[in-house]
Protein backbone atom coordinates (compact mmCIF):
# COMPACT_ATOMS: atom_id res chain seq x y z
CA UNK A 1 0.00 0.00 0.00
CA UNK A 2 1.44 3.40 -1.06
CA UNK A 3 1.76 6.18 1.45
CA UNK A 4 -0.81 8.30 -0.65
CA UNK A 5 -3.37 5.59 -0.39
CA UNK A 6 -2.99 4.96 3.37
CA UNK A 7 -3.08 9.01 4.20
CA UNK A 8 -6.54 8.89 1.88
CA UNK A 9 -7.86 6.40 4.55
CA UNK A 10 -5.92 7.62 7.73
CA UNK A 11 -7.28 11.38 7.32
CA UNK A 12 -5.30 11.69 11.25
CA UNK A 13 -2.47 10.95 10.29
CA UNK A 14 -2.54 13.76 7.40
CA UNK A 15 -3.49 16.14 9.96
CA UNK A 16 -0.33 15.03 12.27
CA UNK A 17 1.95 15.83 9.54
CA UNK A 18 0.60 19.37 9.16
CA UNK A 19 1.03 19.91 12.66
CA UNK A 20 4.25 18.41 12.42
CA UNK A 21 4.98 20.37 10.08
CA UNK A 22 3.88 24.02 11.98
CA UNK A 23 5.86 22.88 14.68
CA UNK A 24 8.92 22.15 13.40
CA UNK A 25 8.53 25.38 11.21
CA UNK A 26 8.10 27.32 14.81
CA UNK A 27 10.95 26.16 15.87
CA UNK A 28 13.08 26.68 12.86
CA UNK A 29 12.14 30.31 12.94
CA UNK A 30 13.07 30.34 16.58
CA UNK A 31 16.43 28.83 16.08
CA UNK A 32 16.81 31.48 13.57
CA UNK A 33 15.98 34.28 15.76
CA UNK A 34 17.62 32.95 18.58
CA UNK A 35 21.40 32.92 16.32
CA UNK A 36 20.79 36.23 14.90
CA UNK A 37 20.35 37.64 18.35
CA UNK A 38 23.14 36.17 19.79
CA UNK A 39 25.23 37.95 17.11
CA UNK A 40 23.84 41.03 17.57
CA UNK A 41 24.94 40.68 21.44
CA UNK A 42 28.47 39.78 20.41
CA UNK A 43 28.66 42.71 18.36
CA UNK A 44 27.60 45.18 20.83
CA UNK A 45 29.98 43.77 23.24
CA UNK A 46 32.95 43.84 21.00
CA UNK A 47 31.95 47.68 20.18
CA UNK A 48 31.74 48.46 23.81
CA UNK A 49 35.19 46.43 24.93
CA UNK A 50 36.90 48.54 22.11
CA UNK A 51 35.82 51.77 23.78
CA UNK A 52 36.56 50.58 27.24
CA UNK A 53 40.32 49.56 25.80
CA UNK A 54 40.51 53.27 23.65
CA UNK A 55 39.72 55.17 27.46
CA UNK B 1 -3.81 57.56 61.89
CA UNK B 2 -7.20 57.28 62.19
CA UNK B 3 -7.13 60.97 62.46
CA UNK B 4 -5.08 61.84 59.53
CA UNK B 5 -7.89 59.19 57.42
CA UNK B 6 -10.53 61.19 58.99
CA UNK B 7 -8.85 64.40 57.94
CA UNK B 8 -8.30 63.66 54.45
CA UNK B 9 -11.69 62.12 54.22
CA UNK B 10 -13.37 64.94 55.77
CA UNK B 11 -11.03 67.47 53.08
CA UNK B 12 -12.69 65.37 49.89
CA UNK B 13 -16.17 65.49 51.48
CA UNK B 14 -16.32 69.33 52.01
CA UNK B 15 -14.38 69.97 48.68
CA UNK B 16 -16.90 68.15 47.06
CA UNK B 17 -19.82 69.53 49.41
CA UNK B 18 -18.41 73.06 48.57
CA UNK B 19 -18.73 72.22 44.70
CA UNK B 20 -21.15 69.73 43.95
CA UNK B 21 -19.55 69.11 40.99
CA UNK B 22 -19.46 65.10 41.16
CA UNK B 23 -22.62 64.92 42.98
CA UNK B 24 -24.94 66.63 40.61
CA UNK B 25 -23.18 65.54 37.75
CA UNK B 26 -23.60 61.99 39.24
CA UNK B 27 -26.67 62.08 39.91
CA UNK B 28 -27.92 63.83 36.18
CA UNK B 29 -25.67 61.03 35.21
CA UNK B 30 -28.16 58.24 36.64
CA UNK B 31 -30.56 59.94 35.61
CA UNK B 32 -29.82 59.87 31.94
CA UNK B 33 -28.96 56.12 31.91
CA UNK B 34 -32.16 55.20 33.20
CA UNK B 35 -34.16 57.25 30.55
CA UNK B 36 -31.92 56.18 27.78
CA UNK B 37 -33.04 52.32 29.28
CA UNK B 38 -36.96 53.24 29.53
CA UNK B 39 -36.89 54.98 25.97
CA UNK B 40 -34.90 51.77 24.46
CA UNK B 41 -37.30 49.69 25.93
CA UNK B 42 -40.32 51.36 25.34
CA UNK B 43 -43.36 49.52 25.81
CA UNK B 44 -41.64 46.33 26.26
CA UNK B 45 -41.87 43.96 28.81
CA UNK B 46 -38.74 43.12 30.73
CA UNK B 47 -37.68 40.61 32.34
CA UNK B 48 -36.70 40.86 35.89
CA UNK B 49 -33.17 38.91 35.05
CA UNK B 50 -32.31 41.43 32.46
CA UNK B 51 -33.28 43.94 34.82
CA UNK B 52 -30.99 42.84 37.70
CA UNK B 53 -28.15 43.26 34.94
CA UNK B 54 -29.09 46.41 33.57
CA UNK B 55 -29.32 47.54 37.28
CA UNK B 56 -25.44 46.60 37.76
CA UNK B 57 -24.55 48.43 34.20
CA UNK B 58 -25.88 51.79 35.52
CA UNK B 59 -24.24 51.20 38.88
CA UNK B 60 -21.26 50.14 37.15
CA UNK B 61 -21.20 53.16 34.80
CA UNK B 62 -22.10 56.24 37.21
CA UNK B 63 -19.46 54.59 39.54
CA UNK B 64 -16.62 54.75 36.43
CA UNK B 65 -17.68 58.56 36.00
CA UNK B 66 -17.72 59.37 39.61
CA UNK B 67 -15.17 57.62 41.65
CA UNK B 68 -11.83 58.60 39.75
CA UNK B 69 -12.37 62.28 40.53
CA UNK B 70 -10.73 62.05 43.81
CA UNK B 71 -7.59 61.11 42.72
CA UNK B 72 -7.64 63.09 39.01
CA UNK B 73 -8.64 66.31 40.76
CA UNK B 74 -5.69 65.98 42.81
CA UNK B 75 -3.32 65.86 39.80
CA UNK B 76 -5.48 68.62 37.88
CA UNK B 77 -5.38 70.96 41.02
CA UNK B 78 -1.41 69.93 41.83
CA UNK B 79 -2.15 69.29 45.60
CA UNK B 80 -0.39 66.07 45.36
CA UNK B 81 2.59 67.52 46.52
CA UNK B 82 0.83 68.72 49.46
CA UNK B 83 -0.77 65.41 50.27
CA UNK B 84 2.40 64.44 50.12
CA UNK B 85 4.35 66.54 52.26
CA UNK B 86 1.39 66.41 54.83
CA UNK B 87 0.86 62.75 55.57
CA UNK B 88 1.37 59.12 55.12
CA UNK B 89 0.33 57.34 51.71
CA UNK B 90 -1.41 54.49 53.77
CA UNK B 91 -3.72 57.41 55.03
CA UNK B 92 -4.51 59.08 51.58
CA UNK B 93 -5.47 55.53 50.43
CA UNK B 94 -8.16 54.81 53.02
CA UNK B 95 -9.10 58.59 53.13
CA UNK B 96 -10.07 58.57 49.48
CA UNK B 97 -11.39 54.60 49.89
CA UNK B 98 -13.67 56.21 52.82
CA UNK B 99 -14.88 58.84 50.35
CA UNK B 100 -15.48 56.89 47.52
CA UNK B 101 -17.49 54.27 49.85
CA UNK B 102 -19.56 57.03 50.77
CA UNK B 103 -20.20 58.41 47.58
CA UNK B 104 -21.09 55.18 46.02
CA UNK B 105 -23.41 54.50 48.58
CA UNK B 106 -24.85 57.58 48.03
CA UNK B 107 -24.99 57.00 44.46
CA UNK B 108 -26.42 53.33 44.63
CA UNK B 109 -29.01 54.26 46.84
CA UNK B 110 -30.27 56.95 44.71
CA UNK B 111 -29.98 54.64 41.54
CA UNK B 112 -31.82 51.78 43.53
CA UNK B 113 -34.93 54.08 44.31
CA UNK B 114 -35.04 55.26 40.54
CA UNK B 115 -35.09 52.13 39.49
CA UNK B 116 -37.52 51.00 41.91
CA UNK B 117 -39.68 53.93 40.62
CA UNK B 118 -39.14 53.42 37.01
CA UNK B 119 -39.13 49.63 36.03
CA UNK B 120 -42.55 48.24 36.62
CA UNK B 121 -40.60 44.50 36.09
CA UNK B 122 -38.59 44.93 38.79
CA UNK B 123 -39.98 43.07 41.91
CA UNK B 124 -37.98 41.33 44.83
CA UNK B 125 -39.11 38.79 46.70
CA UNK B 126 -36.41 38.69 49.02
CA UNK B 127 -34.71 42.13 50.02
CA UNK B 128 -32.38 40.55 52.48
CA UNK B 129 -30.44 39.09 49.86
CA UNK B 130 -30.39 42.07 47.46
CA UNK B 131 -29.59 44.26 50.35
CA UNK B 132 -26.59 42.21 51.17
CA UNK B 133 -25.41 41.66 47.51
CA UNK B 134 -25.88 45.37 46.97
CA UNK B 135 -24.30 46.40 49.79
CA UNK B 136 -21.15 44.05 49.75
CA UNK B 137 -20.78 44.92 45.93
CA UNK B 138 -20.50 48.38 46.46
CA UNK B 139 -17.82 47.70 49.06
CA UNK B 140 -15.74 45.58 46.22
CA UNK B 141 -16.58 48.26 43.25
CA UNK B 142 -15.00 51.16 45.73
CA UNK B 143 -11.76 49.02 46.52
CA UNK B 144 -10.71 47.90 43.36
CA UNK B 145 -11.92 51.18 41.22
CA UNK B 146 -9.99 53.69 44.23
CA UNK B 147 -6.62 52.16 43.31
CA UNK B 148 -7.23 52.21 39.65
CA UNK B 149 -8.23 55.67 40.20
CA UNK B 150 -5.11 56.24 41.71
CA UNK B 151 -3.06 54.32 38.67
CA UNK B 152 -4.69 56.34 36.23
CA UNK B 153 -4.66 59.72 37.43
CA UNK B 154 -0.81 59.41 36.70
CA UNK B 155 -1.62 57.99 33.03
CA UNK B 156 -2.35 60.65 29.94
CA UNK B 157 -5.83 59.35 28.70
CA UNK B 158 -7.50 59.47 32.60
CA UNK B 159 -11.13 59.17 31.18
CA UNK B 160 -11.80 56.50 28.52
CA UNK B 161 -8.85 54.73 30.12
CA UNK B 162 -10.70 54.41 33.44
CA UNK B 163 -13.18 51.59 32.46
CA UNK B 164 -11.15 49.89 29.83
CA UNK B 165 -8.85 49.55 33.14
CA UNK B 166 -11.15 48.25 35.90
CA UNK B 167 -14.21 46.38 34.00
CA UNK B 168 -11.52 43.28 33.70
CA UNK B 169 -10.83 43.34 37.56
CA UNK B 170 -14.33 44.35 38.57
CA UNK B 171 -15.52 41.67 36.28
CA UNK B 172 -15.88 38.75 39.18
CA UNK B 173 -17.13 41.03 41.67
CA UNK B 174 -19.95 42.15 39.01
CA UNK B 175 -21.13 38.90 37.96
CA UNK B 176 -21.24 37.32 41.40
CA UNK B 177 -23.34 40.74 42.40
CA UNK B 178 -25.45 39.99 39.18
CA UNK B 179 -25.91 36.76 40.23
CA UNK B 180 -27.39 37.79 43.73
CA UNK B 181 -30.08 40.52 42.15
CA UNK B 182 -31.43 37.65 40.09
CA UNK B 183 -31.99 35.45 43.22
CA UNK B 184 -33.09 37.92 45.01
CA UNK B 185 -35.71 38.71 42.56
CA UNK B 186 -36.40 34.78 42.30
CA UNK B 187 -37.00 34.60 46.14
CA UNK B 188 -33.98 32.89 47.26
CA UNK B 189 -33.22 32.44 50.78
CA UNK B 190 -29.93 34.19 52.60
CA UNK B 191 -28.66 30.79 53.11
CA UNK B 192 -28.57 30.05 50.08
CA UNK B 193 -26.76 32.55 48.92
CA UNK B 194 -23.72 32.47 51.40
CA UNK B 195 -20.95 31.04 48.59
CA UNK B 196 -21.60 34.05 46.66
CA UNK B 197 -21.53 36.25 49.82
CA UNK B 198 -18.48 34.63 50.82
CA UNK B 199 -16.78 35.46 47.32
CA UNK B 200 -18.13 39.16 47.56
CA UNK B 201 -16.68 39.68 50.92
CA UNK B 202 -13.33 37.63 49.89
CA UNK B 203 -12.93 39.81 47.02
CA UNK B 204 -13.00 42.97 48.86
CA UNK B 205 -10.92 41.89 51.53
CA UNK B 206 -8.46 40.80 49.37
CA UNK B 207 -8.58 43.67 46.84
CA UNK B 208 -8.28 46.19 50.05
CA UNK B 209 -5.34 44.80 51.28
CA UNK B 210 -3.21 44.20 47.83
CA UNK B 211 -3.96 48.16 47.53
CA UNK B 212 -2.65 48.94 51.03
CA UNK B 213 0.84 47.23 50.44
CA UNK B 214 1.12 48.67 46.45
CA UNK B 215 -0.58 52.52 47.00
CA UNK B 216 3.03 53.52 48.65
CA UNK B 217 4.41 52.57 45.32
CA UNK B 218 2.19 54.47 43.08
CA UNK B 219 1.45 57.49 45.46
CA UNK B 220 5.48 58.07 45.45
CA UNK B 221 5.63 57.60 41.55
CA UNK C 1 22.33 24.57 22.22
CA UNK C 2 22.25 20.71 21.73
CA UNK C 3 19.25 21.41 24.70
CA UNK C 4 17.24 23.55 21.63
CA UNK C 5 17.01 20.88 19.13
CA UNK C 6 16.57 17.91 21.86
CA UNK C 7 13.45 19.78 22.69
CA UNK C 8 12.01 20.56 19.26
CA UNK C 9 12.61 16.65 18.79
CA UNK C 10 10.59 16.26 21.99
CA UNK C 11 8.15 18.81 20.95
CA UNK C 12 7.52 17.14 17.94
CA UNK C 13 7.37 13.39 19.33
CA UNK C 14 4.88 15.18 21.74
CA UNK C 15 2.54 16.46 19.09
CA UNK C 16 2.93 13.28 16.85
CA UNK C 17 1.54 11.13 20.03
CA UNK C 18 -0.90 13.52 20.75
CA UNK C 19 -2.58 12.34 17.68
CA UNK C 20 -2.04 8.42 17.86
CA UNK C 21 -1.41 7.79 21.38
CA UNK C 22 -4.48 5.39 22.44
CA UNK C 23 -6.66 7.21 24.86
CA UNK C 24 -9.71 4.94 25.72
CA UNK C 25 -13.37 5.26 25.85
CA UNK C 26 -14.81 8.81 26.94
CA UNK C 27 -18.35 9.19 26.91
CA UNK C 28 -19.63 12.53 25.48
CA UNK C 29 -16.04 13.65 24.36
CA UNK C 30 -14.80 10.59 22.39
CA UNK C 31 -11.89 11.55 20.28
CA UNK C 32 -12.61 14.83 20.96
CA UNK C 33 -10.21 14.50 23.96
CA UNK C 34 -7.25 14.99 22.55
CA UNK C 35 -7.73 18.81 22.34
CA UNK C 36 -6.29 17.79 26.25
CA UNK C 37 -2.89 17.65 24.85
CA UNK C 38 -2.29 21.10 23.34
CA UNK C 39 -5.39 23.40 24.17
CA UNK C 40 -5.14 22.38 28.22
CA UNK C 41 -1.51 23.05 28.41
CA UNK C 42 -1.68 26.75 26.77
CA UNK C 43 -3.92 27.14 28.95
CA UNK C 44 -1.90 26.31 32.11
CA UNK C 45 0.59 28.22 30.78
CA UNK C 46 -0.91 31.33 29.72
CA UNK C 47 -2.01 31.38 33.60
CA UNK C 48 2.01 30.46 34.83
CA UNK C 49 3.12 33.47 31.99
CA UNK C 50 0.94 35.87 34.14
CA UNK C 51 2.04 34.78 37.15
CA UNK C 52 5.60 34.82 36.50
CA UNK C 53 4.80 38.81 34.56
CA UNK C 54 3.28 39.24 37.92
CA UNK C 55 6.48 37.81 39.73
CA UNK C 56 8.74 40.36 37.84
CA UNK C 57 6.89 43.04 38.56
CA UNK C 58 6.68 42.22 42.10
CA UNK C 59 10.64 42.45 41.79
CA UNK C 60 11.07 45.73 39.55
CA UNK C 61 8.52 47.31 42.58
CA UNK C 62 11.15 46.48 45.47
CA UNK C 63 14.30 47.10 43.20
CA UNK C 64 12.91 49.34 40.57
CA UNK C 65 15.19 47.91 37.68
CA UNK C 66 14.54 48.60 34.53
CA UNK C 67 15.37 44.72 33.55
CA UNK C 68 12.88 43.77 35.94
CA UNK C 69 9.91 45.58 34.20
CA UNK C 70 11.39 44.66 30.90
CA UNK C 71 11.16 40.86 31.77
CA UNK C 72 7.48 41.36 32.90
CA UNK C 73 6.15 42.80 30.02
CA UNK C 74 8.18 39.92 28.13
CA UNK C 75 6.29 37.15 30.26
CA UNK C 76 2.54 39.15 29.90
CA UNK C 77 3.37 39.15 25.91
CA UNK C 78 3.89 35.79 25.41
CA UNK C 79 0.94 34.71 27.95
CA UNK C 80 -1.36 36.53 26.22
CA UNK C 81 -0.20 34.91 23.28
CA UNK C 82 -0.90 31.84 24.55
CA UNK C 83 -4.23 32.83 25.99
CA UNK C 84 -5.54 34.19 22.59
CA UNK C 85 -3.93 30.47 21.01
CA UNK C 86 -6.15 28.93 23.83
CA UNK C 87 -9.37 30.63 23.25
CA UNK C 88 -9.00 30.13 19.55
CA UNK C 89 -8.53 26.55 20.40
CA UNK C 90 -11.16 26.23 22.46
CA UNK C 91 -13.65 27.75 20.56
CA UNK C 92 -13.42 26.06 17.28
CA UNK C 93 -13.54 23.04 19.63
CA UNK C 94 -16.81 24.05 21.17
CA UNK C 95 -18.76 23.98 18.10
CA UNK C 96 -18.12 20.32 17.33
CA UNK C 97 -18.21 19.56 20.94
CA UNK C 98 -21.21 21.99 22.12
CA UNK C 99 -22.43 22.89 18.70
CA UNK C 100 -21.79 26.63 18.81
CA UNK C 101 -18.29 28.67 19.09
CA UNK C 102 -19.40 30.57 22.18
CA UNK C 103 -21.71 29.94 25.10
CA UNK C 104 -20.52 31.97 27.87
CA UNK C 105 -19.33 29.00 29.67
CA UNK C 106 -17.50 30.17 32.92
CA UNK C 107 -14.61 28.92 31.76
CA UNK C 108 -14.74 30.68 28.37
CA UNK C 109 -15.58 34.06 30.56
CA UNK C 110 -12.39 33.12 32.59
CA UNK C 111 -10.43 33.47 29.38
CA UNK C 112 -11.93 36.04 27.99
CA UNK C 113 -11.60 38.43 31.31
CA UNK C 114 -7.80 37.15 30.78
CA UNK C 115 -7.54 38.59 27.30
CA UNK C 116 -9.22 41.90 28.33
CA UNK C 117 -7.03 42.37 31.30
CA UNK C 118 -3.89 41.86 29.40
CA UNK C 119 -5.29 44.10 26.47
CA UNK C 120 -6.11 46.62 29.25
CA UNK C 121 -2.35 46.22 30.75
CA UNK C 122 -1.12 46.76 27.58
CA UNK C 123 -3.18 49.97 26.98
CA UNK C 124 -1.83 51.39 30.36
CA UNK C 125 1.63 51.02 29.02
CA UNK C 126 1.10 52.68 25.51
CA UNK C 127 -0.56 55.31 27.45
CA UNK C 128 2.06 56.81 30.23
CA UNK C 129 5.34 58.24 28.22
CA UNK C 130 7.58 58.32 30.90
CA UNK C 131 9.86 54.96 31.42
CA UNK C 132 9.95 54.53 35.00
CA UNK C 133 6.67 56.03 35.33
CA UNK C 134 5.02 53.19 33.09
CA UNK C 135 7.08 50.26 34.60
CA UNK C 136 6.01 51.29 38.42
CA UNK C 137 1.97 52.00 37.25
CA UNK C 138 2.21 49.23 35.17
CA UNK C 139 3.57 46.83 37.44
CA UNK C 140 0.68 47.61 39.81
CA UNK C 141 -1.65 47.12 37.57
CA UNK C 142 -0.78 43.56 36.64
CA UNK C 143 -0.71 42.45 40.49
CA UNK C 144 -3.70 44.09 40.92
CA UNK C 145 -5.58 42.39 38.27
CA UNK C 146 -3.63 39.08 38.55
CA UNK C 147 -4.71 38.89 42.11
CA UNK C 148 -8.51 38.52 41.16
CA UNK C 149 -7.41 36.13 38.50
CA UNK C 150 -8.11 33.18 40.74
CA UNK C 151 -11.74 34.71 41.33
CA UNK C 152 -12.24 33.33 37.52
CA UNK C 153 -10.18 30.32 37.48
CA UNK C 154 -11.11 28.58 40.96
CA UNK C 155 -13.87 30.29 42.20
CA UNK C 156 -16.63 31.06 39.44
CA UNK C 157 -16.43 27.74 37.68
CA UNK C 158 -17.33 26.10 40.85
CA UNK C 159 -20.03 28.15 41.67
CA UNK C 160 -21.96 28.13 38.05
CA UNK C 161 -23.19 25.50 36.32
CA UNK C 162 -21.15 24.91 32.81
CA UNK C 163 -20.19 23.03 29.90
CA UNK C 164 -16.89 22.63 30.34
CA UNK C 165 -15.17 19.55 31.51
CA UNK C 166 -14.31 20.07 35.38
CA UNK C 167 -17.02 22.44 36.35
CA UNK C 168 -19.41 22.25 38.91
CA UNK C 169 -22.27 19.64 37.78
CA UNK C 170 -19.43 17.67 36.13
CA UNK C 171 -20.18 14.33 38.36
CA UNK C 172 -16.39 13.60 37.95
CA UNK C 173 -15.51 16.53 40.29
CA UNK C 174 -14.74 19.99 39.56
CA UNK C 175 -11.49 22.26 39.13
CA UNK C 176 -8.92 23.32 37.04
CA UNK C 177 -7.30 19.62 36.58
CA UNK C 178 -9.69 18.01 34.38
CA UNK C 179 -9.64 14.50 36.93
CA UNK C 180 -12.28 12.12 34.81
CA UNK C 181 -10.64 9.42 34.89
CA UNK C 182 -7.70 9.72 32.64
CA UNK C 183 -6.54 6.59 30.84
CA UNK C 184 -2.63 6.24 32.50
CA UNK C 185 -0.77 6.90 29.08
CA UNK C 186 -3.29 10.01 28.73
CA UNK C 187 -2.25 11.57 31.59
CA UNK C 188 1.70 10.99 31.45
CA UNK C 189 1.69 12.07 27.92
CA UNK C 190 -0.06 15.81 29.20
CA UNK C 191 2.62 16.03 31.73
CA UNK C 192 4.76 15.52 29.41
CA UNK C 193 3.06 18.05 26.66
CA UNK C 194 3.20 20.53 29.64
CA UNK C 195 6.87 20.15 30.43
CA UNK C 196 7.03 20.88 26.63
CA UNK C 197 4.94 24.08 26.46
CA UNK C 198 7.01 25.03 29.50
CA UNK C 199 10.26 24.67 28.06
CA UNK C 200 9.30 26.12 25.24
CA UNK C 201 7.77 29.23 26.86
CA UNK C 202 11.03 29.94 28.95
CA UNK C 203 13.18 30.04 25.66
CA UNK C 204 10.45 32.62 24.09
CA UNK C 205 10.73 34.12 27.12
CA UNK C 206 14.67 34.24 27.28
CA UNK C 207 14.72 35.71 23.50
CA UNK C 208 11.99 38.18 23.62
CA UNK C 209 13.62 39.76 26.68
CA UNK C 210 16.96 39.70 25.81
CA UNK C 211 15.72 41.63 22.65
CA UNK C 212 14.16 43.85 24.96
CA UNK C 213 17.62 44.35 27.25
CA UNK C 214 19.75 44.83 24.13
CA UNK C 215 17.38 47.66 23.00
CA UNK C 216 17.81 49.43 26.53
CA UNK C 217 21.76 49.11 26.22
CA UNK C 218 21.63 50.93 22.34
CA UNK C 219 19.56 53.02 24.03
CA UNK C 220 22.08 53.79 26.24
CA UNK C 221 24.71 53.54 23.98
CA UNK C 222 23.01 56.84 21.82
CA UNK C 223 22.71 58.58 24.31
CA UNK C 224 25.85 59.04 25.95
CA UNK C 225 27.31 59.54 22.92
CA UNK C 226 24.56 62.32 21.89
Amino acid sequence: MSVYEFLEKNSIYLVLIIALIVWLSVFAYLVKVDAKLKKLENEFAKIENKEEIEK
Amino acid sequence: MLSSIWAIFLKDLKSELRTRYALNALLMFVVVTISMILFATAGEVISGELLSGLLWVVIFFSAMSGLSRTFVSEEDRGTVIFLQLATRPSAVYFGKLLFNLVLIFGINFFVVIAYFLTMEGFKIKSFDVFLAGLILGSLGLASASTIIAAIIAKANTKGTLYPVLSFPVLLPLLITAINMTQLSIEGAKLVETFGHLRILFSYFAVVVIASYLLFDYIWKE
Amino acid sequence: MIWKFLLGLYMAIITALAFVIPIGFIPGLGERARIIFLHVPSAWLSVIAFFVAMLYAIRYLKSKNIYEDVKSVASAEIGFLFCFVTTVTGSIWAKFNWGSFWNWDPRETSIFVLLLIYGAYFVLRSAIEVEERRATLSAVYSIIAFITVPFFIFIMPRIMPGLHPGSKGDPEGAGPVVTFKMDPNMRVLFFASLLGFILVYLWMFKLRSRVEILKIKIQNKIYQEV
